[in-house]
């Protein structure tokens, strides 16, 4: 797609990341390991069937489970070796597959496609090849999130190359000696919508384009979540009908590529990893679903610190003992909150993070320190407008919050529920300490579930 | 030093704990010892669901903040307390017997509501069992402010009473409440007592025997000059030749009640307000424009003036009165206020433009802030409403 109009898109609202512990741009392997796993209970809205069982062999691709309600969805094994346990949560949830590696790994070998042949490949067949070879659940689909529907056929699918979230993997960097898939993988995708959108998130710093800038179609400037699909679609959708657009990120799409050309699943995953409390900050080349201690083996992992998967705003608690979700590639360790503060809410703030201007850590830019503390204790709402504020889809959470509470669906979706970007922004913010995203989240996985029963 | 006693309070805490836990003998204060510890120690409270991260500020900070901005108005009234009280009882003005008769009008009027306020925030407490609310640290302190020094006691107590209990608790406590509380209060004092809430005798404390003694001292505000004296034929020289030129009224060296007199105070609260971000500088602003626009119209449009207040130039609007102080500390409570942006102009706006007009059309109540803020009370939910809806219909529709 020689020579394509690039559209800047300018994102007003946000928060600019002061969190100190960012990821250097340095890249090293980490180490060798002799487990990983697949962990379902991440995926969203799916209810696994398991396929297999402890102790069966598989290779590096084969089937570990399908979706019950789409059995064409498969979910493959990201190593290969004896399958070692099984574990399940609360309610028999399923929670990890774990794969003792053999030491030499085998790949399932999948049908290759070749430049030409994908251009004459027809969307059904397509998709269901990339369905077979684990790719699909990396295709997701607005607003809700989950993995997208086969299908629809949405507007338009949204690539997002890097994220205004600095703790997020740079795309400078997975993209180095990896164009060739990426250019592949959009190719593929443009052969399931009309339009394929690659949005590039620019920070100030990088205004330079170091990759072929004629295929990016939207440059995105703003603060986080100003890089997210949702936001972007926000501010430029034109209709309803393209609120249900397809959306997936920039290193899914190498491995879209990577997965169509070679014939074989990818398991290699670029990972940012993030310790404040030591300068091994880095990003890591890795491979999908390793233990996450694997990541840092000189990490302290005990109840001191507490270990963060997906971002720190927006992501989930995990452990070192856990595996990461092969979805997932970025990784934070972060203070846990230990003592209570002296006279807290009176000191002078030089080092507190806030958003509002009420400490004096508001006149230095400086990246702070921060733990999983609430800063305070929860109240009841005073109306103070700072979600509102910050939100950078307009939905007024502190309104839209009390329509769910008092249980008026409908005029949550009026004020724009759906719209959502699960940024955790306003929960960031709100001084009455409410959990106002988690509590926006929870009504649209209800809603879904109400839609999905009807359907 | 600071160390050692964070060590002993950190252990009383913990060795007295045991008494307000379920079965302990005093559990029934639970929420007093919560309030006491959180304020001496922000808890440590991981964040159990996304973001992982929170921000720094709290509702203590928040109203800390509010306090601290209280303070300028605060500090100024304590001593123009005491320097009117002195001076209407022909005392000598030195600056520390001016603080210490400021101070003990002062101080007496808010320990009482603090401790009246504190004694229904502690029962609602209890008996609802919730934490008891930072947001009455600053209707305490704020009620005292609007009123006269003269007032007694006893009807502080009820007065803040009033306002705690049916301004606030009724409706379910902090951020349920439709009006601002310590208004509430004070309305409430207006209306029932006003024989000490108006009038020209009870805004310079002095005791009955002296006052009577010095009947040649006009204790009237400047609100309270309604109808022009046959010498003058403008209401500003009317003021001036009271004493109350622009300037004066400005910086606030007159009788009136305890917070209000000084415009300069408010308006450095007012930066310390804005600045922070803590109170919307939108209804302030608003609030401010109401008044000029307004009350310059009346000067354009009157041409057989109704009232002396119709021809007065727009800055003495501004500076004289409560109107500042209501605006900065009052109109901008967040809970009363309505929560959308646009609707914080009109709201403002309309508090300043209903201050001109109780102002001229009504002399009875010359203090005309108090009424309008109540009054756009009651319509800011309404603001709210519209502009949601305006704000969804521009939405594109995500269902």
């Amino acid at each position: 797609m020689p020579g394509v109009f690039m559209k800047t898109v300018k994102i007003k609202k946000g928060w600019q990341f002061k969190i100190a512990g960012k990821p250097s741009q340095r890249i090293k392997n980490s180490p060798a390991v002799s487990h990983v796993a697949s962990v379902p209970d991440k995926l969203p809205f799916i209810r696994p069937r398991l396929l297999v069982q402890k102790g069966d062999h598989v290779l590096i691709g084969s089937v570990l489970f399908e979706d019950k309600k789409h059995p064409d969805l498969k979910f493959l094994s990201p190593g290969c070796g004896t399958i070692s346990n099984i574990t399940y949560g609360p309610r028999r949830v399923l929670h990890e597959i774990v794969i003792e590696l053999d030491s030499n790994e085998i790949f399932e070998t999948f049908e290759m496609i070749t430049d030409s042949a994908l251009d004459l490949i027809e969307r059904k067949p397509l998709i269901a090849r990339l369905m077979a070879g684990g790719m699909w659940p990396f295709v997701r689909q607005l607003p809700f999130r989950q993995i997208a529907n086969p299908d629809f056929r949405p507007n338009a699918v949204w690539v997002s190359l890097g994220s205004a979230d600095p703790f997020q993997p740079s795309s400078h960097i997975y993209l180095k000696d990896q164009v060739g898939f990426f250019e592949f993988g959009i190719k593929a995708l443009s052969r399931l919508t009309d339009t394929v959108n690659i949005c590039r998130y620019d920070n100030e710093k990088s205004g330079k384009n170091d990759f072929d800038a004629n295929i990016v179609t939207h440059r995105i400037i703003g603060k986080y979540p100003a890089s997210d699909p949702g936001v972007v679609l926000y501010h430029t959708k034109k209709s309803a009908a393209e609120n249900h657009d397809w959306y997936i990120d920039g290193q899914d799409v190498i491995h879209l590529g990577k997965f169509l050309k070679t014939g074989a699943y990818p398991i290699d995953r670029i990972v940012s990893f993030s310790d404040a409390s030591s300068d091994n900050s880095c990003h890591l080349k890795t491979r999908m679903g390793i233990r996450l201690k694997g990541l840092a083996p000189s990490a302290i992992n005990d109840h001191s610190k507490r270990w963060v998967v997906g971002g720190v705003l927006s992501g989930y608690t995990s452990a070192g003992d856990e595996f990461l979700d092969p979805h997932q590639t970025s990784v934070m360790i972060m203070e846990e909150t230990n003592q209570s503060e002296l006279f807290g809410f009176v000191r002078p703030g030089f080092k507190k993070l806030s958003n509002s201007r009420t400490f004096l850590s508001v006149i230095s830019s400086a990246p702070l320190t921060i733990n999983s503390d609430m800063h305070g204790e929860e109240r009841p709402c005073i109306n103070c407008g700072y979600c509102a504020s910050i939100c950078p889809v307009d939905i007024m959470p502190q309104f839209t919050y009390r329509s769910i509470y008092a249980d008026e669906i409908e005029e949550a979706l009026a004020c724009g529920l759906l719209d959502c970007v699960e940024c955790g922004l306003c929960s960031f913010v709100c001084p009455s300490k409410i959990e106002l995203s988690d509590f926006l989240i929870e009504a649209k996985h209800r809603y879904h579930k109400e839609l999905s029963q009807v359907a | 030093m600071l160390n050692l006693f964070e060590k002993n309070l950190r252990r009383f805490f913990e060795k007295n704990s045991i008494h307000f836990t379920e079965g302990g003998r005093f559990y029934k204060l639970r929420p007093l010892f919560e309030a006491l510890e959180t304020i001496c120690f922000t808890p440590a409270i991981p964040a159990r669901r996304p973001p992982f991260v929170r921000d720094g500020i709290d509702l203590k900070r928040f109203m800390s903040i509010v306090l601290l901005a209280l303070m300028p108005p605060l500090f100024w009234g304590i001593y123009n307390t005491g320097y009117q009280s002195l001076a209407a009882s022909g005392k000598d003005l030195i600056f520390p017997n001016i603080i210490i008769s400021g101070l003990l009008t002062v101080m007496p009027l808010i320990i009482v509501s603090y401790a009246a306020g504190f004694f229904w925030e502690i029962l609602f407490a209890v008996i609802r069992k919730h934490p008891i609310s930072e947001g009455f640290l600053v209707t305490g302190l704020l009620f005292p402010m609007t009123l006269p020094p003269s007032v007694p006691l006893w009807q502080v107590a009820v007065g803040i009473s009033f306002g705690v209990v049916i301004g606030k608790e009724v409706f379910g406590g902090t951020g349920r409440n439709i009006f601002n509380p310590a208004l509430t209060a004070r309305a409430f004092l207006f209306f029932a007592y006003p024989a000490r809430m108006s009038g020209d005798r009870v805004w310079v404390a002095v005791s009955d025997t002296a006052s009577s003694a010095i009947s040649a001292v006009s204790g009237a505000t400047p609100l309270s000059m309604s109808t022009l004296a046959p010498p003058f034929n403008t209401i500003e020289s009317m003021l001036q030749s009271a004493g109350f030129t622009l300037s004066t009224l400005f910086v606030g060296n007159y009788p009136g009640s305890v917070g209000g007199t000084s415009a300069l105070c408010c308006l450095i609260g007012a930066l310390i307000l804005i600045i922070t971000g803590v109170a919307s500088y939108r209804i302030i602003i608003g609030g401010v424009a109401g008044l000029l626009i307004s009350s310059f119209l009346f000067n354009i449009v009157s041409t057989v003036p109704l009232n002396a207040w119709t021809d007065i130039n727009p800055l003495y609007h501004l500076a004289a009165g409560g109107f500042a102080f209501g605006i900065v500390y009052m109109a901008t409570d967040p809970v009363s206020a309505p929560g959308t942006q646009t609707s914080k102009w009109v709201y403002g706006f309309f508090i300043g433009m209903l201050t001109v007009l109780i102002r001229i059309f009504n002399p009875a109540y010359p203090e005309g802030v108090m009424m309008a803020i109540l009054f756009m009370n009651l319509f800011a939910p309404l603001f709210d409403f519209i502009e949601i809806r305006m704000h969804v219909s521009k939405r594109i529709p995500n269902v």
